[in-house]
């Protein structure tokens, strides 16, 4: 879409990490730039004048939020996601505190922190919000609350509605069950029960807007979790 | 004055002890003292009187008017009666008519005073020409025609003397008895002491390497009391220690399990001749499994947060049908997709009563055993939710939850709430989760003074019982 691609300062010190991380949100489609320890980053930072600063949180020597601190002191216009492993409820609002923009809690699914960085990055240009979604033959009108395939009224609860609706708004993207827990069912315990819910509501979502079809747009993405997007694409 | 006061807990005691004998010995001479010199005044007084009787037997007037003493009565010259008494006897215009030798001219007190003798015998003190004290007593004793005065009196001096004599006698006892007192204070004080010297050193030597030793208990006094429940104390605390060493042993081996089935997975994965199919299938399963180790850690996480809350943080009141309603709607599509019923049934007592919980943890307990009786629960069964509220012995609401599933295996109903415990039963070992739920719900429920079990009476399915301590608003 655009010619300049989004750039991303990843500042991680796990090598492994860092590098999955690299190619994985290269793939996405953003320019990468890696940084192994604070210094370098900042250095980085200050160099290349990124879009975004995927900030691991406890990095040797110095501490993330130190990075922080002195980043949104100096007024760089950069949006901040950080990674947290201590994913305590203290340490997510000092973070916020602190300048960044959003966090994620380590282990996190990749395709959230995908979907994350795209929605930090989109605050940037305001879409046309089209009240009516449609993924190969699926029409989803957010207004009406209504869905339809193959000009077949489909037949929703209010909750399979919203699943739905969330899984077309990342159509083509994998959704994992952490972020359906999260932003569908608005769970803020990670312990629970939850997987299997989501499991049943997705078996029964797909029993309504693809058993009755030949072409099945709901794919369960085995580890990772769902995705509706049309076949060969 | 700080620095005078001794910090050896022996030395205090036994400066308190010889302080309050000082006191009460103290106390306890000036009593004797004064008693006496009572009792040996009163003593003067009667002899006073007697020989003032004796007296007035012997008095006469010769025949030149003059008054004598008959002294012819004695053997002796020491027998003499008035050896050691002072006597003078006056008439009623004042004028001395017998003065005994042993008052060496000097005069019995001065002139008659008024009323002086008239009733009984009038005792005083008074003091002589040459210094000395006496006490006498006065008597009218009409003889001849004549009214007499007659005073008799003792020296005081050999009184003030056996006085002084058994002053000293108690100034030299009470200090030497309080030396000895303290002494023996300081040795009882070192023998009672020495338990309690020893305590402190055995639990000095205590580390966590030997948590299992104990203090020796051999008194049933208050020392021995104290080594009991040092005892006791040592007791939790070696259970505690040994829980929390349990714990970390199951929970390494908690997650070793899923990263042997993750590492077996990519060994066999990457062995060669494999489809890029099979590839995915082993990434697939890879991932599925770190899912698995994830959920356990955030399990682990959520005990410990639960352990840590202590009964009066972060509290509200809760509404617990709320809370289960709330639950079940979030369980309803796996509820409605198994076409279970769910029955509930609520005694009038029980609407709308509230404990104090954290919310969101009791929330999560109640998800657990709700889901675990769901899990359990065949298709098309009953879900039956009883919520019922007692007084005894104070105000509880007791929610049971009875499925009808295959029910707890014989002698596991206790131990289905220990951490990562899986059933041995085929019948649900299909259906283990991370073992961890109900070890969670069960944490959560105690920790606001409730308690949670199953029915061993319940015969097909299983009876879930959570009772919670009504809150007092």
């Amino acid at each position: 879409m655009t010619l300049v691609r989004a750039k991303i300062l990843i500042i991680e010190d796990d090598r492994k990490l860092s590098a999955a991380l690299v190619s994985g949100v290269e793939a996405a489609g953003y320019e990468v730039i890696a940084a192994g320890s604070a210094e370098e980053g900042f250095f980085l930072a200050h160099h290349h004048q990124p879009d975004l600063l995927l900030l691991d949180l406890t990095l040797p020597q110095r501490n993330g939020l130190d990075i922080l601190r002195q980043i949104r002191k100096e007024g760089l216009d950069v949006r901040v996601l950080i990674l947290t492993s201590h994913n305590t409820v203290e340490d997510r609002v000092e973070g916020l505190r602190t300048g960044a923009d959003d966090y994620l809690g380590k282990p996190f699914s990749f395709p959230e922190l995908v979907a994350r960085i795209d929605a930090l990055l989109r605050r940037y240009q305001p879409v046309a919000e089209n009240p009516v979604l449609s993924v190969g033959g699926l029409c989803i009108d957010r207004r009406a609350r209504t869905a339809s395939r193959n000009s077949t009224q489909l037949e929703l609860t209010s909750r399979e509605f919203d699943l739905l609706l969330y899984l077309a708004e990342n159509r083509g993207r994998t959704v994992s069950r952490e972020m359906l827990a999260k932003d569908v069912w608005r769970e803020t315990s990670r312990f629970s029960p939850i997987n299997n819910v989501i499991d049943v509501q997705v078996a029964r979502l797909r029993r309504k807007i693809d058993d009755p079809f030949s072409v099945k747009l709901l794919q369960t993405i085995r580890g990772m979790g769902y995705s509706l997007r049309e076949p060969g694409l | 004055m700080k620095l005078l006061l001794p910090t050896n807990l022996r030395t205090r005691l036994t400066l308190w002890y010889v302080g309050v004998l000082a006191l009460l010995l103290l106390i306890y001479a000036t009593l004797v003292f004064a008693f006496q010199y009572a009792v040996l005044t009163r003593q003067l007084f009667h002899d006073e009187v007697q020989d003032v009787v004796t007296v007035e037997g012997l008095l006469h007037f010769d025949s030149y008017g003059n008054l004598r003493l008959q002294q012819d009565y004695y053997s002796r010259p020491q027998s003499h009666l008035l050896i050691d008494r002072m006597m003078e006897v006056r008439d009623s215009s004042g004028s001395v008519l017998f003065r005994s030798p042993t008052l060496r001219g000097m005069s019995l007190d001065g002139p008659n005073r008024p009323g002086e003798g008239d009733t009984s015998f009038n005792e005083r003190i008074v003091r002589l020409s040459d210094g000395s004290r006496v006490f006498l007593v006065s008597h009218l004793h009409t003889m001849q025609g004549h009214t007499l005065l007659i005073r008799l009196g003792y020296s005081l001096a050999p009184l003030r003397a056996r006085m002084l004599q058994f002053l000293l006698l108690l100034v030299i006892a009470i200090p030497l008895a309080l030396a000895l007192a303290g002494l023996a204070g300081q040795m009882i004080a070192l023998r009672a002491l020495r338990p309690l010297r020893q305590m402190a050193d055995a639990a000095e030597g205590i580390t966590i390497h030997n948590l299992a030793n104990r203090l020796e208990v051999n008194a049933a006094d208050e020392l021995g009391h104290i080594a009991k429940s040092f005892n006791h104390l040592l007791d939790r605390l070696e259970q505690a220690f040994a829980q929390l060493q349990r714990f970390t042993a199951d929970a390494a081996h908690e997650l070793r399990t899923p990263l042997a089935s993750l590492r077996a997975v990519g060994e066999v994965a990457l062995e060669e001749g494999r489809t890029s199919e099979d590839y995915r299938d082993a990434l697939g399963s890879i991932l599925e499994e770190t899912a698995r180790l994830n959920e356990s850690i955030e399990g682990l996480l959520l005990l410990a947060r639960a352990e840590a809350t202590q009964p009066q943080n972060q509290t509200s009141s809760v509404c617990v049908t709320e809370v289960v309603d709330e639950v079940l709607q979030l369980l309803d599509v796996v509820i409605i997709e198994r076409q279970i019923e769910v029955i509930k049934e609520r005694e009038e007592r029980a609407r709308g009563v509230s404990v104090q919980a954290d919310r969101s943890l009791l929330r999560n307990a109640i998800v657990n055993i709700l889901h675990n009786a769901l899990k359990f629960s065949p298709n098309k069964s009953k879900l039956c939710i009883n919520y019922s509220r007692t007084e005894n012995p104070n105000s509880r609401i007791l929610i049971a939850i009875q499925d009808e599933g295959p029910g707890i295996a014989p002698g596991e109903h206790r131990r289905v709430f220990e951490r990562f415990f899986t059933s041995g039963s085929l019948d649900t070992v299909s259906k283990s989760g991370s073992g961890l739920g109900l070890s969670i719900a069960k944490l959560i429920i105690d920790r606001i003074g409730g308690r949670i079990y199953f029915d061993e009476m319940i015969k097909g399915g299983a009876m879930c019982i959570i009772e919670i301590p009504l809150s007092n608003k």
